[in-house]
């Protein structure tokens, strides 16, 4: 793999990359139109590809937090087109690393000694990208270890970094940025939160202690001696990424083994700990030879307070949905309905959303569910596609919450659609003792 | 031989002494020699001048830096660029040491075109440094040969050298941060107009053209 030739810092080099990315861009829609004009039955395929590679290429360049949101681009599947989608997944496992003196002078920084003083092996060649830094391989006293060091300058780059992209970002979805601010500090205070490698070990213990009992489920063990600001060292995990593992052809009944220790990670954290592994992206994830879920990264953690809790989780596990009332109501408390909006809007938006979580909940409706069937996702993608073009969607609604626990479920869906597993769903139920 | 080290040792240490704490030059060598008790014959056969004091603590500090580096277990392991990215972070860790007296050497020497003289000493060590890793890289096929422009490598590392050592004299971030992110950048855009690049091919296949392609230049209309 190609070493990192430069990591635009500054923002004016950043803005360079974006305005390069911008150019080219255009210069698809020229050679797509031109092309047009010989071969008319030309699809927007090409074109679509065409700019996903070239915005890929550039974000993949930028590092850091730009990279964390094309990864989030590629969660949701339903809102960008399959092109995007394909090119934007690259960015969930390669980036090219940094230069080996530089992990030598962190190392130093932080623990006045060379890696290889600290570890009996340290692989100065980065194994993988970890989106906002790169894992090492080293070992100590016979054990495989994991070594993820941070990039320098991420954090202070980070609101930078997103005040580029929004322009961008939404260009690219078609939806205006004025509005998106609050949307944007949430997603800010996430990415600032991942940059807390003390945070991350912190909560790393935490989760996968109170995981621990979860069948089929591995975590690494974290070493907080070893670990700093910048570094955190771990076990190493032996395991296949998911397209790996699916291209080993593995049987219907290790798939569905793999597709409900996922299914029982995600909602035992959602309801038990009231907080959620919030960055299902299946780099995050290693399937072990003996045939268990792997749990590799607790950088982004997302809390769901109660008044997010329980409205949500009433509409998509209770029969709140036959109720006309109650259900507007929820939809108010989560802003989806908003104060000012008028008796049609609320009729529209109303039976929109109602649509999108009887969706939504539909694994949820039976004790076990497919989610190999097409027919699910085709209806999910075609009514995000629906949605997409509405204008009345180019305002965001909603509360800030949505961001990251639609990212999680449609992560998680999406997972277990690619295992083609089928998984019991009823094995943790949301608490909804307290009554809205 | 130790005694004589350890003269010049002290040589160094007393004029750094003295021209932080008093902001100038010594008078005379006679004076300064008289204050530290040692003859002028004796500074003599040491330095020729006070500049060559100077000289001698910018060398020395890069031959430092060198040797660190050299003796760092994974140095072998380390391509050509990344072999003078550690030379130069090694070099700033031990320039924090001295940085007033960094800062009063070069602010003496003054905004001259070229190198400053104090630091003629360190230019002929680093590029010494830097041709051999600059032949090593062309060696393992890293760098790309260019007839007339391989040789010129070393210039261009040279003024990366200012370039970072500037940046540092002007960096206030906590840590000289900056400075390590200057180094990062800047000898990697370095290096990458080192190596292989789609205009050698261009070049290449331009030169090839002309003899077998029937483009000979032909003025004939």
């Amino acid at each position: 793999m190609k070493e990192q030739d430069s990591i635009p810092t500054s923002k004016t080099e950043r803005s360079a990359k974006f305005v390069k990315t911008g150019l080219k861009v255009g210069g698809n829609y020229i050679k797509h139109y031109s092309k047009k004009l010989f071969n008319p039955s030309l699809s927007k395929d090409e074109l679509n590809l065409d700019n996903a590679t070239d915005i890929y290429a550039s974000l993949s360049e930028l590092k850091g937090s730009a990279l964390k949101v094309a990864q989030m681009l590629s969660m949701d599947k339903n809102i960008l087109p399959k092109a995007y989608v394909d090119q934007f997944s690259l960015s969930q496992y390669n980036a090219p690393p940094l230069s080996g003196p530089l992990i030598v002078r962190t190392f130093s920084k932080y623990f006045g000694k060379a890696p290889s003083e600290i570890y009996d092996e340290f692989n100065i060649r980065s194994t993988n990208a970890a989106s906002i830094g790169q894992v090492h391989q080293a070992s100590l006293n016979g054990k495989k270890l994991a070594v993820k060091i941070q990039y320098p300058g991420v954090g202070d780059s980070i609101s930078s970094d997103l005040k580029m992209v929004k322009p961008f970002a939404f260009r690219l979805l078609g939806m205006s940025q004025k509005e998106l601010e609050v949307y944007m500090t949430e997603v800010e205070d996430r990415l600032l939160e991942e940059t807390d490698y003390d945070l991350e070990i912190k909560r790393s213990i935490e989760f996968s202690e109170a995981c621990r009992d979860i069948a089929n489920v591995v975590f690494p063990t974290y070493y907080p001696e070893l670990s700093s600001k910048r570094i955190i060292t771990m076990d190493w995990i032996e395991g296949q990424h998911m397209k790996e593992f699916m291209n080993t052809n593995p049987s219907q009944e290790l798939r569905n083994k793999i597709g409900q220790a996922l299914w029982d990670f995600y909602n035992f954290q959602q309801h038990e700990l009231r907080a959620v592994h919030a960055d299902p992206h299946p780099g995050n994830f290693l399937i072990t030879p003996d045939g268990k879920l792997g749990i590799i990264d607790f950088g982004c953690i997302k809390e769901l307070p109660d008044d997010f809790y329980y409205p949500f989780f009433s509409l998509t596990s209770t029969d709140m949905l036959k109720d006309k009332g109650m259900t507007i109501k929820a939809f108010r408390q989560l802003e989806m309905i908003r104060e000012n909006d008028d008796e049609a809007q609320i009729e529209f938006f109303y039976r929109l959303y109602k649509e999108m979580i009887e969706l939504f909940a539909q694994p949820y409706m039976s004790n076990t569910f497919d989610f190999s069937q097409a027919g699910f996702f085709d209806k999910l993608y075609s009514f995000g596609e629906k949605v997409a073009q509405m204008p009345e969607f180019k305002q965001a609604r909603g509360v800030k919450h949505f961001i990251y626990v639609n990212r999680t479920n449609f992560g998680l869906y999406n997972m277990l659609q690619n295992l083609g597993a089928e998984v019991r769903t009823d094995t943790w139920y949301p608490h909804l003792e307290v009554a809205v | 031989m130790n005694k004589e080290m350890n003269t010049v040792e002290e040589i160094q240490n007393a004029y750094i002494d003295y021209v932080l704490t008093k902001g100038m030059k010594p008078a005379s060598v006679y004076v300064f020699a008289k204050e530290n008790n040692i003859s002028e014959e004796d500074f003599y056969n040491l330095y020729s001048s006070f500049e060559g004091i100077e000289d001698s603590v910018w060398t020395g500090l890069c031959k430092r830096a060198m040797t660190e580096v050299q003796n760092q277990e994974i140095w072998e392991q380390y391509s050509s660029r990344e072999k003078t990215l550690a030379f130069f972070y090694a070099l700033i860790e031990l320039l924090k040491s001295k940085r007033s007296f960094v800062l009063y050497s070069l602010k003496q020497s003054g905004q001259t075109i070229g190198t400053p003289s104090i630091l003629k000493g360190v230019k002929i060590l680093f590029e010494g440094f830097a041709s051999g890793l600059i032949e090593q890289g062309v060696e393992s096929g890293e760098l790309a040969n260019r007839r007339f422009l391989t040789s010129k490598y070393k210039d261009a590392l040279w003024i990366q050298f200012g370039v970072i050592l500037n940046f540092w004299v002007k960096d206030n971030s906590p840590g000289f941060e900056k400075t390590d992110e200057a180094i990062e950048k800047g000898i990697n855009v370095t290096f990458d107009l080192f190596g292989k690049s789609p205009l050698d091919s261009l070049f290449d296949y331009g030169k090839f053209m002309m003899n077998n392609g029937g483009m000979k230049p032909n003025v004939k209309f």
